[in-house]
């Protein structure tokens, strides 16, 4: 075996299951020469959980809890857009506070899961300050948001025609002064990581992505979005309130894994105007439509919503047969296409460029494997 | 111009008028179905790859005695969502278009392994979520679980 692959001049590596660089359960099989990278195979499932088995043997409510579980570092992402998805098919209107909270959490939810990228995507490329400083931040929005949902990562907040509890005084109080701390803390990762020369020499170039290729894989989020591409679904297919919101898609040219950094820092800097202009608009009101059935039933037939979480493009696609329980519920996750493309963008590069790529892409290994 | 207006045409000129239906966007949340036949699958993928189109995901429904494949293509640039269903017997081979969309690899993969669906012309099909020595597929009705949540299976009954 040793002589075969010495014979070749290449071999096989390992990087994964259990990698610190790999953010959880993900199996990259190298082929080597040397350091150059001659091959690359993705292997996911590791923590398959079969969500969408769950969500066909269970009613539309019970399978609330479950969408938080995908992705753990957006699930009040996943909340929302499951109940947009319901309340869509059964037409139940909501009130316009319960509109303007889940907007707002969403977006904190957002914020906190590109906090957690930047400072481990930093800690994978050896600085570590960075993280400690993203996860203070991100600290303070899991306070603030368990104040309200009750819970740090895995929300059940969100109800099909509202939320469960309204917004307290310390939710406020916390936001008040957690946004202008913020915005000075933004400011600071720009001069401390954004011109740093290790880490532009680590990240330019690197990884390049073309809108073509792009396409091709089907990225979407902030990966598409560092190509150049202004595909963003709060623009492109508004929903919930964001149409009356002023905010900018943004984008980056390079396509490296630059650009997918300038575009989360960028992305940051929305969300918080985002949550600024929620607050100011915040009207009084209800937080739960009346008349919600206890066990919806969308009427008979299939529907396909989409939804732009902090990784991409979630699809709900679900055949409902009249009843409680849906006949066949399929989620897209942006992450399980996403990371299709490192078999392709891999290849060529050195060893020590697959945790600058891989971190970039900002996977959450759970949402691939659901 | 809007780009639904120009491949509506293009599509019932190529594929059949008969198989194309607009669809009620605001409640559905797609724009056009398009029912197509197996055999025209990679020239369907061809079409859309060239008018700047993506795949978004590929999935399958389990109906009685069918399989019926699922295809979602929309555009980067503007909102656009097709539907295209291709229904198979059950352990009949499809083409494969993941030589033309890269990303119907890891979807032909994941549907291939959640209900035995094979894809002819796919260049590894192998199980992606589950074990790789599973015997089952568990999104097929026919699929019994071996171990049920104890409690958490509600009344099913179909009201």
């Amino acid at each position: 075996m040793l002589r075969k692959t010495l014979t070749e001049d290449s071999f096989y590596l390992n990087m994964g299951p259990q990698h610190p660089s790999t953010h959880g359960v993900l199996h990259l099989l190298l082929k080597l020469d040397g350091e150059h990278i001659l091959e690359c195979k993705p292997v996911v499932g590791y923590s398959h959980r079969g969500h969408e088995h769950m969500a066909q043997n269970r009613t539309y409510l019970q399978f609330m809890p479950n969408t938080s579980r995908m992705d753990y570092l957006g699930g009040l992402c996943y909340n929302h857009a499951y109940c947009l998805a319901l309340e869509k098919a059964c037409d139940i209107e909501v009130p316009l506070r319960a509109r303007y909270i889940r907007l707002l959490l969403a977006e904190l939810n957002r914020l906190s899961s590109h906090l957690l990228w930047f400072g481990a995507y930093l800690l994978d490329l050896g600085a570590f300050t960075p993280f400690l400083y993203a996860f203070d931040d991100r600290e303070d929005i899991l306070e603030i948001m368990g104040e309200v949902t009750g819970s740090r990562l895995t929300y059940s907040y969100c109800r099909f025609g509202g939320v469960v509890r309204d917004l307290n005084q310390n939710f406020f109080d916390g936001l008040k002064i957690f946004i202008p701390k913020m915005r000075s803390r933004l400011k600071d990762y720009r001069t401390l990581v954004s011109k740093n020369v290790i880490f532009i020499n680590r990240t330019k170039d690197i990884g390049v992505i073309t809108p073509e290729r792009a396409r091709a894989w089907a990225l979407t989020g902030p990966n598409l979005r560092g190509s150049g591409v202004a595909y963003d679904l709060r623009r492109m297919e508004p929903y919930g309130l964001y149409p009356e919101f002023d905010f900018e898609v943004c984008t980056a040219d390079a396509g490296d894994c630059y650009a997918r950094y300038e575009v989360r820092m960028a992305e940051m800097e929305q969300c918080l105007r985002i949550i600024e202009q929620s607050l100011a608009k915040l009207p009084d009101g209800p937080i739960q439509a009346e008349g919600v059935p206890q066990w919806i039933q969308p009427p008979a037939g299939d529907y396909s919503y989409s939804y732009e979480t902090p990784r991409g493009e979630l699809g709900i696609y679900w055949v409902a047969d009249g009843s409680r329980v849906p006949q066949r519920m399929k989620w897209r996750t942006p992450s399980f296409t996403n990371i299709s493309i490192l078999s392709e963008l891999l290849p060529g590069t050195l060893v020590a460029d697959t945790v600058a790529i891989l971190g970039s892409i900002d996977v959450v290994v759970p949402e691939i494997d659901r | 111009m809007s780009f639904l207006a120009d491949i509506e045409p293009l599509l019932a000129e190529r594929f059949g008028a008969e198989n194309l239906a607009p669809v009620d966007y605001g409640h559905r949340g797609y724009h056009l179905a398009l029912a197509l036949d197996q055999e025209r699958l990679r020239e369907l993928a061809q079409l859309l790859w060239e008018q700047g189109c993506f795949l978004e995901y590929i999935t399958a429904v389990d109906q009685p005695g069918v399989l019926e494949l699922v295809y979602f293509f929309g555009r980067l640039d503007q909102l656009f969502r097709l539907k295209v269903t291709v229904v198979m017997p059950k352990g009949v081979a499809v083409p494969s278009i993941s030589t033309i969309l890269p990303a119907a690899d890891w979807q032909e993969r994941e549907v291939f392994d959640m209900f035995g669906q094979k894809f002819a012309g796919h260049p590894d099909l192998r199980r992606i979520l589950l074990p790789d020595d599973s015997d089952f597929h568990p999104l097929l009705k026919s699929f019994e679980p071996e171990h049920k949540h104890g409690g958490q299976v509600v009344n099913l009954e179909r009201k």
